[in-house]
Parts: C-alpha cells; sequence; structure tokens
C-alpha cells in the first residue's frame, strides 16, 4: 500500500503533546495527537509505501522498529484517509 | 449627547417615532418601542450610554412593541422586532426589557461575523484584559461584575469581540443581566450597584440588570489586548482553586465556545491560534466572590510587573 499527502496548505499548532490541525480544504479543525501527526507530516516530501510511513514514525517517536502498534497505525491512517488528509492507494494502482 | 440629556418625555417620543438611537460599543442601534413601561426603565438604566451622530448608519434596527391588531387588547404581550421581523414567539408585556435585551444580544450573535464571537465575559485593566470563557451557569456575569465594581472595566459580560486585523478586544459594555441568586449576591456584594427591576419568571428564570460603571460605558470606543483567559466555574462551597491550563486545552475550550469559528474558518482558527499563544490561561472554582476578585487582582499586579 502506497499513501500520498492530500493535504493541502494545512495549517499546525503544537502544544503541549497535541497537534491541533486546521485543514481549508474542509475549514475543519482537528485534534491529533503525536503518532497521527507524524503520519502526516512523513508524507509532505512525496508518497511513501505504509511500511516506510510507520518505519519513519516510530523513528520519529523514538521507539523501536516495530514497537507502533499496527492496529495504533492502521487506525491513524484510517482516521487520516476518511478526513480526507491522505489517499491510500494500493500499490498496483500507483503503476498505471 | 448622552441619553441622560434627555428628558424622559424626549425618549419617549423618539422611542414611539423614528426610534432612539443608541451606541453600545461598536454597534448603532435604532430602537423603538411603543411600551410605556419600557420607555420608563430605558431612561434609568440608559442613562449613561451615549447617543450615536444623527448621520450614523444603524447597524440593527430593534423594537419590542405591543402586537397589532385583535392580539393587543386580548392579551398583553411584546414582541421583539428586528429589521422588520420578528424572530420569537410574544413575551408577556412585563418582561418587555429583558426581552430586548436578549434580543439585541441575539442580534449581535448571528450578524457580526466581522468579528470573531467568543461567548465569553471580558474585563480590563491596565491595558491587559481578562476573557472568561463560559457555559451558561457557571458564574461568568456575576464574576465579572464583581470585578467591575473592584476597580476593572467592563469591556462585555457575554461576547468576547474579537478585531481580525489586530486581534485587539472591542468593548461592548452593556447592561449584565443577573440571574437569580446572582442579583441578591451581588446586592450584597456591591450595594452600591445600580440594579434595575427583578423581572420574575422569565424564560431563565429572575432576572435583574446591572448598569456598569460609568468609566466603561465612558471608554467604550478603547479596545483592549487580550492577557489571559480564566475558565470560571462557581461551585457552592467549594474553596478556591485557581490553576494553569495547558495550551491544548484552552485552545479547544475558546474555540468551541465561539459563536462563529465555523463561519471564519481558517481567520477563527488564526485568531484563537494567536491568542492562547499569546495569553496564559487558568481554570478558576469559586464559591466566594471576595476570594476570586482577590485572586484575580493578584495576577494583574504580577502581569504589570
Amino acid at each position: 500500500m502506497v499513501l500520498i499527502s492530500a493535504a493541502q496548505d494545512i495549517r499546525w499548532q503544537k502544544w503541549d503533546d497535541v497537534f491541533i490541525v486546521y485543514q481549508p480544504s474542509s475549514a475543519e479543525t482537528h485534534v491529533f495527537n503525536e503518532t497521527t501527526a507524524l503520519i502526516l507530516k512523513c508524507l509532505e516530501h512525496g508518497p511513501l509505501s505504509a511500511d516506510q510511513v510507520k518505519e519513519q514514525t516510530e523513528g520519529a517517536l523514538g521507539v523501536g522498529p516495530g514497537e507502533l502498534a499496527k492496529e495504533d497505525f492502521a487506525f491513524a491512517t484510517s482516521r487520516l484517509e476518511e478526513l480526507g488528509l491522505i489517499d491510500c492507494l494500493e500499490a498496483a494502482s500507483t503503476v498505471q | 449627547m448622552i441619553v441622560g440629556d434627555l428628558s424622559r418625555r424626549e425618549l419617549g417620543e423618539r422611542l414611539a417615532g423614528d426610534g432612539l438611537a443608541l451606541q453600545f460599543g461598536p454597534f448603532n442601534l435604532r430602537v423603538r418601542s411603543n411600551l410605556d413601561s419600557f420607555a420608563a426603565l430605558a431612561h434609568q438604566l440608559y442613562e449613561p450610554y451615549p447617543l450615536p451622530d444623527s448621520e450614523a448608519i444603524s447597524d440593527f434596527h430593534v423594537q419590542i412593541s405591543a402586537p397589532r391588531g385583535l392580539r393587543r387588547w386580548v392579551r398583553r404581550q411584546a414582541c421583539f422586532g428586528v429589521d422588520g421581523h420578528f424572530p420569537f414567539a410574544p413575551y408577556t408585556v412585563e418582561h418587555a426589557f429583558p426581552a430586548l435585551e436578549w434580543g439585541i444580544n441575539w442580534c449581535v450573535a448571528t450578524r457580526s461575523h466581522h468579528l470573531l464571537l467568543l461567548h465569553s465575559a471580558g474585563v480590563e485593566r491596565n491595558g491587559q484584559a481578562i476573557l472568561f470563557p463560559a457555559s451558561p451557569g457557571d458564574g461568568k456575569s456575576t464574576l465579572c461584575t464583581a470585578l467591575v465594581h473592584s476597580g476593572w472595566r467592563l469591556l462585555s459580560d457575554e461576547f468576547g469581540l474579537v478585531r481580525p486585523e489586530d486581534g485587539m478586544l472591542l468593548p461592548l459594555p452593556r447592561l449584565i443581566p443577573l440571574k437569580n441568586e446572582s442579583i441578591e449576591v451581588i446586592r450584597k456584594f456591591r450595594p452600591e450597584a445600580v440594579i434595575g427591576p427583578s423581572f420574575l419568571e422569565t424564560r431563565k428564570g429572575t432576572v435583574a440588570h446591572v448598569r456598569p460603571p460609568a468609566d466603561s460605558i465612558r471608554r467604550a470606543q478603547e479596545p483592549a489586548r487580550p492577557r489571559w483567559f480564566v475558565f470560571p466555574r462557581w461551585v457552592a462551597g467549594a474553596p478556591l482553586t485557581f490553576e494553569p491550563l495547558p495550551k491544548s486545552q484552552a485552545f479547544l475550550m475558546v474555540a468551541t465556545n465561539a459563536f462563529n469559528y465555523e463561519v471564519l474558518d481558517e481567520t477563527a482558527f488564526r485568531l484563537v491560534s494567536d491568542m492562547v499563544r499569546s495569553c496564559d490561561s487558568y481554570s478558576l472554582i469559586y464559591s466566594d466572590l471576595d476570594e476570586a476578585v482577590n485572586a484575580l487582582d493578584e495576577l494583574s499586579r504580577a502581569g504589570d510587573g
């Protein structure tokens, strides 16, 4: 699976361990925990595979490889997709 | 010129004719009424409020009047109108004054989207303002009334009006409607406070209006810089608790509390973020007004230093 950022011109505000994000395309304000925010930040420089995003997020969180629970990662990415902030594409569809 | 410069008769004639033009902070209103009881109270409670220039454009044309036709003889009622529309069910005529006051607030809350509207009381001292965002029943009007009778300037007991251009707070020092037990609390706290009659069994219980100190009304065109957010909560018998609040929590409480956050989109996000970044935020639980006022005086002194 490949993850692509769909977030354009979003505004960030980090306070404490919480990220407050304004999404101009929906005019909504979101509150993200660190994991969700870091996934979104990983994708600022271009598409990455889901495995790469998970690895980079773990690195940014300062935890070892595999320590970020798959369920937590999947929940965060599905939430971001639901909000229209990322697109999750099957690898085959990105080749076409 | 202020309302007090008009005789009771002149005021009644204006209300019954083209309307009484009034200036409340950044808003000009034209008020019409054919109710004698309303005119008498308006003369008393609006006495220090300025009249705008004769050429000034009115932001709202409001009225509180007896209904037309047969209804006025069947049952004595008062209808609130704005720009010729009547958005609410009629009130009993005895509640005409609070009905107009609520109606004006409704106009501000629903028609002033050139400003960010926080649901918040606000006071100022030495150029620094405290905002008190709170839900109904949290005691913000009572606390605000106590503060403005203890050396603070009233900005508003209901609206934090934030000017998008520079984030400054615009004063709207209107009458403060106290409810139920708060009326007696303030009578005891400051016997010299000017409080109008109690209106019993209104849609919000017993209501009485406090007239802000003259200095607050005189300085209604003087904006203030927000310096603190204090989230008050009155709890019977509770000891004073005054604690710093994390900025992330303050942001959420301010944003969710605004009347028009969604309407202003990114401007609202920017304004609330800027304010929360530059202000210190606290939660305040209190039961004793003296203790609460002392704590906020101390906060202000520390901020000056």
